[in-house]
């Protein structure tokens, strides 16, 4: 067991990969009554055409997969696991990202019993056909629940704009259609190739002994039997550096029309320390263009362009990356000039001061000093960062060194005039 | 738990010391009797006050001052509990152990000192820029519930259920409410809650408590107001006749709500006994509504209920394929059924209060959270602890529960469903 010390964080951690190629990282905190536990494997909805564990020949499997494996995890020919944590006061839960998917509890009482619930529940299999289908009715409901939500259908129709081919544009639980296809067979395939120990992490933080831990952890794996670990081999389509499509609207029973921009990534190799500086950069500069103290806030403020639901963010992963900017408006045209205007005006006149940078790093450090208060966030954000080959605790040091031109190559990432998008949902038109 | 200390009459401090957190929490509640008409002034206000002082006159400014102090946090809410509106301001800076040479924490104090009494104020009005868009905001955020088809049919559940009465009353007040505010009713609002609101003010992380009360005498020097008891349950007139509500947009998914009555209310002494009742019922993934209606029957991905205790309210809800409406209120009443005939399980009890338990250890692990729960629970008791409610849900029998489910009885089933013509 390694120990790792982050001294200006005063935050320490333990971790191991164990034979059977699991990384298990335990981070005690001080004060805390509960433990948060992640068990994550790197797969997500994207994956879907790959090699399954033990053959050579690729194939696509139906949308929404990965999403559906998740549900079907929790049923056991015993019954439901829920009951077995409930009884042991644990609250258990899981999701599925693009790119991973992650089971959970958080318990303030029988850790041990627990976790031990958590590994056997995620690395023993049980699906039927009878089980299988019974499941295609609750999660037709969840798939028109989100269907239904009008933030949601924004935000995955600026993606689907974004993307010609990458699977990013499928919706994570795929359609009621898509998921009819879906079978037993198919999530023994997709678990063999996906849930082996080493294309997973194993996260433990709050109210833990940790030497303790690793041996209770380590015992189990050993006692459990795992074929020897395989590269996982996937396939992506070719996706060009250029949007889709343009602009698209969607009419919906909303009060307010709803705009979002989206700003494809030119750049999705990078992984490590290069791919968190180009992330935090691109985080930065989104900050001093579109945040509070921004030049283009004052004006869609004052103007009543945004409301209190205006929001940007930056995203990237391994493959697909991009910049959104969206808010309720009632003048979507107007709004979105705006928001045109500061990115063109941004390439020929970098509006970025060295002391707007120094008050930004200063705020990105203190938000990130805040969020070690949340041990779910710890757990979240550490396993993604170790998946893109990053170090989370490298977040306060990196952010204390960018320098400007970091920012600048950040922007142009994603200011292409190509790669910019506008969705938008509108009202019905009155009669 | 909270040390406290009366400043004045009608306003307190409570302070809890813990070295658990990298950050300091500060927030300060207001509050007043609930009102349609002052809740929107209220909400209004909130806003304003978060936007701009006298010292930093424009939201930029303010922003740019609080990200100098290393991304400090500091916003506004309005909420509503009982028949009591509340106002808080809540902060966040981190401790200044972490950056050599910085009084991070001496600075919040001065910005809380100008947000709360030194105001963006010319003659007795606010800014009537500011007070015009930020009553656009709120009005927004009022109508935007619309958008959100869950909150939307809760919304409409309540009013039908307990029409002009707090439980349906929003926290923002309504539309009109906020059309008619002016920039000067504004400020007679602002001096209404400086001088007359009730003031808890609640301090939480590795801080010197009599350093806390000297900044705090210096900083906010609150003036002494009647200290009016002001949260009592508010009355309620119950139908005999179950309601039934039909109503339609243009959406997919069913949202069923069903309201029931309980004569059981926050400060009835058989609170804790419906609380775990509810647990058997439908607040978790063992719940009787989670296994039979999601699990069993596959009909719903969510299948809830909750306990507005402030209210004497149960409510269940579920997503659903609205042509199943019929089958799934009947599938709901058969849990409750089974509850009132005491058909639940010493499993499923001590599953609810393990959980329950789980729940309120786990709120001590985020400062928020331990604050939101000591202001509600200090008016059942001001000595409360985790450990006192936990002691009480593990007395809980099997008996209490059905003798609890046994007061529960249905006045509404809402449907918000999709019209007939939707196609993608």
């Amino acid at each position: 067991m390694k120990e790792v010390n982050f001294d200006q964080l005063q935050e320490k951690i333990y971790t191991e990969t164990l034979d059977n190629g699991l990384k298990v990282v335990i981070l005690p905190k001080r004060g805390f009554s509960k433990t948060f536990v992640t068990f994550t494997t790197k797969y997500g909805s994207i994956d879907r055409t790959f090699k399954p564990h033990g053959k050579d020949e690729l194939i696509t499997v139906p949308d929404g997969i990965a999403h559906f494996l998740e549900h079907k995890m929790f049923e056991k020919e015993d019954g439901d696991v829920f009951q077995k944590f409930s009884l042991n006061g644990a609250s258990a839960n899981a999701y599925t990202t693009f790119g991973r998917t992650a089971y959970l509890f958080s318990a303030t009482n029988k850790l041990k019993e627990n976790t031990k619930i958590l590994l056997d529940f995620v690395q023993q299999p049980y699906f039927t056909k009878e089980t299988v289908d019974k499941e295609k009715g609750i999660i037709a409901q969840e798939i028109t629940m989100y269907d239904d939500q009008p933030d949601w259908r924004l935000y995955f129709g600026t993606i689907e704009n974004l993307y010609e081919n990458h699977p990013v544009k499928i919706d994570i639980a795929g359609t009621v259609e898509s998921i009819q296809d879906i079978t037993a067979e198919h999530l023994y395939t997709c678990y063999e190739t996906f849930y082996h120990p080493s294309n997973m992490l194993l996260f433990i933080v709050g109210a833990v002994k940790p030497k303790e831990m690793m041996e209770f952890i380590k015992d189990d794996q050993a006692k459990k039997t795992f074929d020897k670990p395989e590269a996982i081999e996937r396939q992506f389509p070719n996706e060009s550096t250029e949007v889709d499509v343009s602009e698209r609207t969607l009419t919906m029973d909303v009060s307010k029309p709803k705009l979002n921009i989206g700003m494809k990534c030119n750049k999705v190799d990078l992984q490590g320390q290069e791919m968190l500086e180009a992330e935090l950069s691109a985080n930065l500069v989104l900050d001093s263009l579109f945040g509070r103290t921004s030049a283009f806030y004052e004006k869609a403020n004052a103007e009543g362009l945004v409301d209190e639901s205006f929001s940007y963010e930056f995203t990237m992963e391994e493959g697909y990356g991009f910049a959104m900017v969206g808010s309720d408006t009632d003048e979507p045209e107007r709004l979105e000039k705006l928001i045109r205007h500061t990115i063109k005006d941004a390439k020929s006149n970098w509006p970025v001061l060295e002391e707007d940078l120094n008050r930004m790093r200063r705020k990105k450090i203190g938000q990130f000093m805040r969020s070690l208060n949340s041990i779910e966030f710890i757990a979240n954000q550490y396993t993604r960062y170790e998946f893109n080959e990053m170090n989370l605790f490298d977040v306060v040091p990196t952010l204390e060194k960018l320098s400007m031109d970091k920012l600048k190559e950040a922007f142009a990432m994603f200011s292409d005039d190509n790669s910019y998008t506008i969705f938008k949902v509108m009202p019905p038109k009155t009669q | 738990m909270f040390n406290k200390t009366k400043l004045q009459n009608g306003v307190h401090l409570y302070i809890r010391k813990t070295e658990q957190f990298k950050t300091v929490n500060v927030t300060i509640k207001w509050k007043a009797p609930l009102d349609q008409k002052k809740a929107s002034e209220r909400a209004v206000l909130a806003n304003v006050m978060e936007d701009s002082t006298k010292q930093y006159p424009t939201l930029g400014s303010m922003r740019k001052a609080l990200d100098e102090l290393y991304g400090t946090v500091l916003f506004t809410d309005v909420s509503k509990r009982s028949s009591q509106h509340m106002v808080s301001l809540y902060t966040e800076c981190v401790n200044d152990e972490f950056f050599a040479g910085e009084d991070i924490f001496k600075q919040l104090w001065q910005l809380i000192r100008s947000v709360v009494f030194d105001p963006n104020v010319t003659n007795k009005a606010f800014d009537p820029d500011v007070t015009e868009r930020e009553k656009r905001n709120v009005r927004d955020r009022i109508r935007s519930i619309y958008d959100d088809k869950t909150r939307f049919a809760q919304k409409r559940m309540l009013e039908i259920m307990r029409p002009d009465h707090p439980a349906s009353i929003s926290a923002y007040g309504t539309e009109t409410a906020v059309s008619e505010i002016t920039n000067e009713s504004l400020y007679a609002t602002y001096e209404d809650m400086m001088n007359n609101d009730l003031i808890d003010i609640y301090v939480v992380g590795d801080i010197d408590e009599n350093d806390i009360i000297k900044q705090i005498k210096q900083f906010l020097p609150f003036a002494a107001r009647d200290a009016v008891k002001q949260n009592g349950s508010p009355d309620v007139k119950v139908s005999d006749t179950v309601n039934t509500v039909r109503e339609k947009q243009d959406m997919k998914q069913g949202k069923l709500h069903l309201g029931f009555h309980t004569p059981v209310f926050f400060h009835h002494p058989d609170y804790h006994k419906m609380q775990v009742t509810n647990g058997v019922f439908g607040g978790f993934a063992h719940s009787k509504l989670f296994m039979n209606v999601r699990e069993k029957e596959s009909m719903a991905y969510y299948a809830n209920s909750a306990f507005a205790s402030h209210y004497g309210i149960v409510y269940v809800t579920a997503g659903i394929d609205a042509d199943l409406e019929e089958k799934a209120v009947k599938l709901i009443l058969e849990q409750l059924t089974a509850l009132q005939k005491g058909e639940s399980t010493e499993i499923e009890l001590s599953q609810t209060v393990a959980l329950l338990e789980n729940s309120i250890l786990s709120a001590n692990d985020s400062a928020r959270s331990q604050i939101e729960i000591y202001d509600q629970y200090k008016e059942l008791d001001e000595n409360f602890t985790a450990e006192r409610l936990i002691e009480k849900w593990e007395s809980v029998t099997l008996e209490d529960v059905k003798e609890m489910a046994n007061t529960i009885q249905l006045e509404i089933v809402y449907l918000l469903s999709g019209k007939e013509d939707v196609s993608e």
